[in-house]
């Protein structure tokens, strides 16, 4: 019985430990929602860690090929996302016009961005800056003489 | 019993521990993010419009990350933080000599043209260089197409442009040579010179304002 105990225990502290590590970067979350007959509604959430760790696993070709794309903006791309780790709260940008509304700010140090059209269609995104430093990064090391 | 006083021991050692760190952190932080240090600086760019449906933007950029990001961006004539201003017509012009000229002035207007389409105005008071234009056109125009007459009506529509820029901003700005803005240099001066407002354009459909301050959110 006492072994049983030590077991649930040990388990128990095994996926506590698996869930910190998972969610310790935050969680990406996607949420769009169209306002029309048959327009898609998607939500997901989907942990931060799985991006900058799925990538070490990806083709090394694939990647090599993404940097190359996106080589001239990925020195912006690396300094923004350093930049943002340091203003964990703050609205960036606000536009209005009518009933569309566009917003990009950080918020508990993850960048949001939240679009609504007047049509009622919903975009809401969230990535933590961590990831955007660690996709920078990663894309930077494969695409040399950035 | 023993076991239990090592375990209360030992949490109480780690809980005061990671107390003292976190509240060591949030003091650095909170000594780093002094509201008004001019490391804190941003600059806040509002422009609303009552055309059509209304609209506004509101832009807030940490001055930090502004001169950091932009030595990044390559486009066009942008690189390295400068402008290339070739090609317009800035061969005849000695930037340096006319602002070794201004600085070394007295203050006072130096240029002020008043005619029946525009009214321009620049003068140097204190160490700022003012620019003043008002384009009168634009409000007789606009009380034309609302059926309004009277110098009343189209006084109270016209454009109007200041800019407010600390001269060592502009010695900055012209610092790279003859062809050349450093907007690098002159956001760092910026950034060294504190709060100040520098752009406001008014007509009677909108209003654009940027400024420079430690708050993060536009007023």
């Amino acid at each position: 019985m006492l072994m049983l105990a030590k077991a649930a225990l040990g388990l128990s502290a095994m996926a506590a430990a698996a869930s910190a590590y998972v969610f310790h970067e935050g969680v990406i979350r996607v949420d769009v929602e169209e306002r029309r007959d048959a327009g898609s509604q998607v939500h997901f959430w989907v942990p931060a860690t799985v991006v900058s760790t799925g990538m070490h696993f990806m083709p090394k070709e694939r990647i090599r090929h993404t940097a190359d794309k996106v080589r001239p903006y990925l020195p912006v791309l690396r300094e923004v996302s350093k930049e943002l780790q340091k203003y964990p709260e703050a609205e960036l940008l606000d536009v209005t016009s009518g009933s569309d509304r566009v917003r990009i700010a950080m918020r508990g140090g993850k960048l949001w961005i939240d679009a609504v059209s007047e049509d009622g269609d919903v975009v809401h995104v969230s990535v933590p800056a961590e990831v955007l430093r660690d996709v920078a990064d990663q894309l930077e090391s494969q695409a040399p003489g950035v | 019993m023993t076991y239990f006083r090592g375990f209360l021991g030992r949490t109480l050692v780690v809980t005061l521990v990671a107390g003292s760190s976190l509240s060591g952190a949030a003091l650095a932080q909170g000594q780093a993010s002094q509201p008004g240090s001019k490391s804190d600086q941003w600059i806040h760019v509002r422009v609303e419009s009552k055309e059509d449906h209304g609209e506004t933007v509101r832009v807030n950029v940490p001055m930090e990350m502004a001169v950091k990001v932009l030595p990044a961006i390559h486009q066009d004539r942008l690189h390295d933080g400068k402008v290339r201003i070739e090609g317009h017509h800035m061969e005849d012009v000695d930037c340096q000599a006319i602002l070794d000229a201004v600085r070394t002035s007295r203050d006072g207007e130096y240029v002020t043209v008043q005619s029946n389409t525009n009214d321009v105005r620049v003068a140097k008071k204190g160490e700022y260089l003012y620019i003043h234009v008002t384009d009168k056109d634009s409000g007789k125009r606009s009380a034309a197409k609302d059926g309004k007459q009277g110098a009343n009506s189209a006084a109270a529509r016209e454009s109007k442009v200041e800019v407010k820029v600390p001269m060592k901003v502009v010695d900055a700005l012209f610092s790279a040579g003859k062809d050349e803005l450093d907007v690098l240099a002159a956001l760092r001066a910026l950034s060294a010179h504190g709060d100040t407002e520098l752009v406001t354009v008014k007509d009677d459909q909108n209003t654009v304002r940027i400024w420079v301050d430690s708050k993060n959110i536009a007023d």
